[in-house]
């Protein structure tokens, strides 16, 4: 879970008798003597492992620490436990790559394998890194050869970096049988994790952009109608009619849909995109960005061309965006535009919602709402080169999550590669996964079992919270049309370049969204050809599991 | 025998060089410069996959240099006594110089030549002149150097504010110690830090104070970064903000190392301040003031934190400065090749000016008498 989230859970969510029965349950572990021998009971298999670990530190008592970490990780041993024997693993020695964010993902994954390090014998090293220096590490150790670590805490759309290059470890039968794959939402089952039938990744995040708005916009008498917009076209004609009109909160001018013009490293792409997906992501065809047989891209196609001529018409709406849009990149307008009180509707990740409770400088808390990515009442046939008057809906997941890899340098030492594997096994269990939704630990949920509310009613949590929040996510993995990006090389150049193009389209100097689209297009190309046109071909239909 | 006596002036001792030591010196340098290339050729060899002996890092090539470079200092003074002394002062800076410059500097040369996307299986590969003539077809290219001279001729405004400024300081006003020290501060600030605090928080448009006195003076809908003229002029602001006072510091420094007496002999002969100042103290500064308007150039040139941080070199490329389209073609699109010839090309570029301005600047500081 999200710390914002988290903070909010537990400041406003959280049901004065789960906190006393949380506190109850811990008060009496402490007095049978301590947790851990609860814990290694537990591990064993014997008693309910999901309710014990859920009491860790338990919600509402402070930020878990490393003791808390360890103690979970020895708590869910059992499954380990049943593939390894203890000291199985002595005498090797793993080197783990992932990031520090917010003093969390290394360093509750330091904890939660000190027990695994201690029954298994291994020992791991640890290469810690900003998340803005992560991108950069890993692209100068593939280019240069220089891949220094075993185990590797990476995001979906790398796998074409790695595993389109057979840089990583191909996942042990065994594995997936540990951490139950079959639990994963929807879109994150193959051929997400997956290259050319081989599996990669264990799971232990899921990513995707939801829709926010605010709730004191709709309903009877309200500014922005009876009810809240669920296609593109409605979202635009409110846009336009609330210019000109006063947001009931804050007495300053409303609008409508926050669009981020400004790029953002590559990610303000995304948000284009949650426009186009309703347009363009035909529920027969998996591919949506670039023809799967030809690398030919598809952003300057009927649909593409559509979403951004809409938010061009935005631009020439006088008042429909706030005054300085132009220089507004997502985070603007997720954090000063939306959260204070500019704006009715947005589409970010999870924690805007989160921290749209807990963030001082948040007006809108009382008033935000959730729901998927608005549809479309037509969809755009690329195969077909023509619009369907159907209506279309394709909620997009938005960086696909993180993920554990192991690389190819323990291929050869099968002892090595056993104890490469278990770690990640472990980190990706199932177990460990609700801890790991349900306490800040920078990862969202991503199972089917983390949207069971009686498990997080019972460790304390405020039911009705956890199924608004949750909600709207559990719909979003498991739509049928979701939007999974392409997972091939390079593909923060396309977003990157494609900004530019978007910045110099949106401040008018192409003449028609169709000109912006052709130039992005060329720009692609490009890429394409840089990179390699053929490669990028097979690598895109691996990832697209054709 | 060879002697360097008598060869040359001020040789503090007479050396008497056996043969001996000569062919010693000779034989070091020569037997560790083949080290060197034997080892570099080795590991060449191995990276190229034509031998295989599982080299892991440079480092063997790396401590043949130092090897090498060890040798050749020491083979100097086996060689020429006392001469050889001498030019270990300078020898090891110049074999640092080598190292750390030149040859990374060739090395970039090779890759500036090359197609070399990161996320490409093929790797690096020579590809001519293609990234040429990319850059000479890149509208973004060009659209940043068109921006770079506007953000450089905004050093003449610069320069008229720091003089004003200066001259204030030099002036028997009160506090000016207090005065001085204030004025240093926004140098002292990281680009980045003024960036987020005025640009991202003074100057943003709803809740920002600047935005909000803007507003109580009547004004409506303002963006501070909304036209491509306006926030090419706020960048401009900002950087000349932050540097104002470096141009500053030095031309008070300048205006404090004139002499009194020509100040008061031209008083004394009637002349006005006005005069006083275009015929005595604008002639007397123009070396300071050249000086700084060149490293002040030098600075301007690399402009890309602010840029970067506030408006992405948007809306539309207006503000885009070289630096920070390099930088979104390095590191958000890992196109190493393409990205550094552009680097390299700037680097001329910039040599070129400065050589041209120095020049210019040599002939206006000449005196006119």
């Amino acid at each position: 879970m999200k710390i914002d989230l988290y903070k909010y859970a537990v400041a406003a969510g959280l049901t004065r008798r789960g906190l006393l029965k949380g506190a109850a349950s811990v008060g009496a572990l402490a007095a049978l003597g301590g947790l851990a021998p609860a814990g290694r009971a537990l591990a064993g298999g014997h008693g309910n492992v999901r309710a014990e670990i859920l009491k860790v530190p338990g919600v509402g008592m402070g930020s878990p620490t490393d003791a808390d970490w360890q103690k979970v990780g020895e708590m869910c041993l059992g499954p380990t436990m049943e593939r390894v024997a203890q000291g199985e693993f002595a005498g090797v020695e793993l080197t783990f790559m992932g990031l520090n964010n917010q003093n969390l993902h290394n360093f509750l994954f330091r904890g939660f394998l000190k027990p695994w390090e201690a029954y298994t014998g291994a020992k791991i090293n640890w290469i810690d890194l900003a998340q803005a220096d992560y991108n950069a590490r890993l692209q100068q150790s593939i280019a240069t050869g220089t891949v220094d670590f075993d185990i590797l805490e990476m995001g979906a759309p790398f796998e074409g970096d790695t595993a389109g290059r057979g840089l990583l470890d191909e996942m042990p039968g065994w594995v997936s049988e540990q951490i139950d794959e079959g639990d994963l939402v929807g879109y994150l089952q193959p051929p997400v994790g997956t290259w050319d039938g081989k599996k990669y990744r264990v799971t232990i995040d899921g990513d995707c952009h939801t829709f926010a708005y605010r709730k004191d916009y709709f309903g009877a008498g309200a500014i922005g109608g009876e009810t809240v917009p669920s296609t593109w076209q409605q979202v635009n004609a409110l846009s336009k009619a609330l210019a000109g009109q006063t947001d009931p909160l804050t007495g300053l001018p409303a609008h409508g849909y926050l669009d981020p013009l400004k790029g953002w490293g590559g990610f303000g792409f995304y948000f284009i995109a949650n426009r186009a997906t309703a347009y363009v992501k035909h529920p027969d065809d998996p591919a949506w960005l670039f023809d799967a047989d030809t690398m030919k891209p598809r952003v300057n196609n009927p649909g593409w061309v559509q979403a951004i001529q809409d938010v061009m018409d935005l631009i020439a709406t006088p008042g429909a965006y706030p005054a300085d849009q132009i220089n507004a990149d997502p985070g603007t307008t997720a954090f000063q535009q939306f959260l204070a009180g500019t704006g009715s509707m947005l589409m970010w990740w999870g924690d805007v919602g989160s921290s749209a409770r807990t963030s001082d400088t948040s007006v809108v808390g009382d008033v935000v709402g959730f729901g998927i990515n608005p549809g479309s009442d037509r969809r755009y046939n690329a195969a077909a080169g023509a619009w369907e008057d159907v209506a279309n809906e394709a909620p997009q997941m938005a960086y696909i999550g993180w993920g554990i890899y192991v690389t190819a340098r323990v291929s050869g030492d099968e002892k090595k590669r056993k104890a490469a594997w278990s770690a990640a096994a472990h980190l990706g269990g199932k177990d460990l996964s609700l801890w790991m939704s349900a306490y800040p630990s920078g990862f969202q949920p991503y199972r089917n079992s983390h949207f069971n509310y009686e498990e997080w009613e019972a460790a304390g949590y405020d039911r009705a919270f956890v199924e608004d929040y949750l909600g709207s996510n559990a719909d979003s993995y498991n739509h049928p049309n979701a939007a999974v990006e392409p997972r091939i090389p390079g593909i923060f150049q396309y977003y990157s370049v494609a900004e530019d193009e978007l910045a110099k389209g949106f401040a008018g100097q192409y003449a028609s969204a169709q000109e912006t689209a052709d130039a992005i297009a060329a720009a692609w190309e490009r890429i394409t050809d840089q990179i390699g046109r053929d490669s990028q071909i097979a690598l895109y239909k691996a990832s697209l599991g054709m | 025998m060879a002697s360097t006596e008598a060869d040359y002036l001020h040789i503090v001792t007479a050396d008497n060089i056996s043969a001996a030591r000569i062919r010693f010196g000779k034989t070091i340098i020569w037997a560790s410069a083949a080290l060197l290339c034997v080892v570099g050729l080795v590991q060449y060899l191995d990276t190229q996959g034509v031998v295989s002996l599982g080299f892991e890092t440079w480092r063997p090539t790396l401590y043949a240099f130092l090897i090498w470079a060890s040798c050749l200092c020491w083979g100097q003074v086996l060689l020429y006594g006392e001469r050889g002394k001498r030019s270990l002062f300078v020898l090891p800076a110049a074999l640092f110089v080598v190292a750390m410059v030149v040859f990374p500097l060739i090395f970039a040369l090779g890759i500036a030549f090359s197609n070399w996307n990161l996320s490409s299986p093929t790797g690096r590969q020579f590809n001519g002149l293609d990234n040429v003539r990319q850059m000479w077809a890149d509208p973004f290219y060009w659209n940043a150097l068109k921006n770079m001279v506007w953000y450089t001729l905004a050093i003449v405004v610069e320069y008229a504010i720091a003089f004003g400024l200066a001259l204030a300081l030099n002036a028997q006003i009160r506090a000016r110690k207090f005065f001085r020290v204030a004025f240093l501060l926004p140098l002292m600030l990281s680009p980045v830090a003024v960036s987020w605090m005025i640009g991202k928080s003074m100057l943003e448009i709803r809740f920002g104070p600047v935005a909000h006195l803007v507003r109580e003076l009547g004004f409506d809908q303002i963006s501070f970064f909304g036209s491509p003229e306006m926030a090419r002029f706020m960048i401009m602001a900002m950087d000349a903000w932050t540097f104002i006072p470096f141009m500053m510091i030095m031309i008070l420094a300048g205006l404090q190392a004139i002499p009194k007496e020509l100040h008061e002999a031209a008083e004394v002969d009637g002349a006005s301040g006005w005069r006083r100042f275009w015929e005595i103290t604008f002639p007397l500064m123009l070396p300071v003031s050249i000086t700084a308007i060149l490293i002040r150039i030098i600075f301007k040139l690399k402009l890309a934190d602010i840029i970067i941080n506030i408006t992405a070199g948007g809306p539309g490329g207006a503000t885009d400065s070289v630096t920070s389209f390099i930088f979104r073609e390095y590191r958000d699109r890992s196109n190493v090749g393409y990205g550094t010839l552009l680097a390299i090309v700037y680097l001329v570029l910039i040599v070129i000016a400065m050589t041209i301005l120095m020049k210019l600047a040599d002939r206006w500081m000449r005196p006119r008498y």
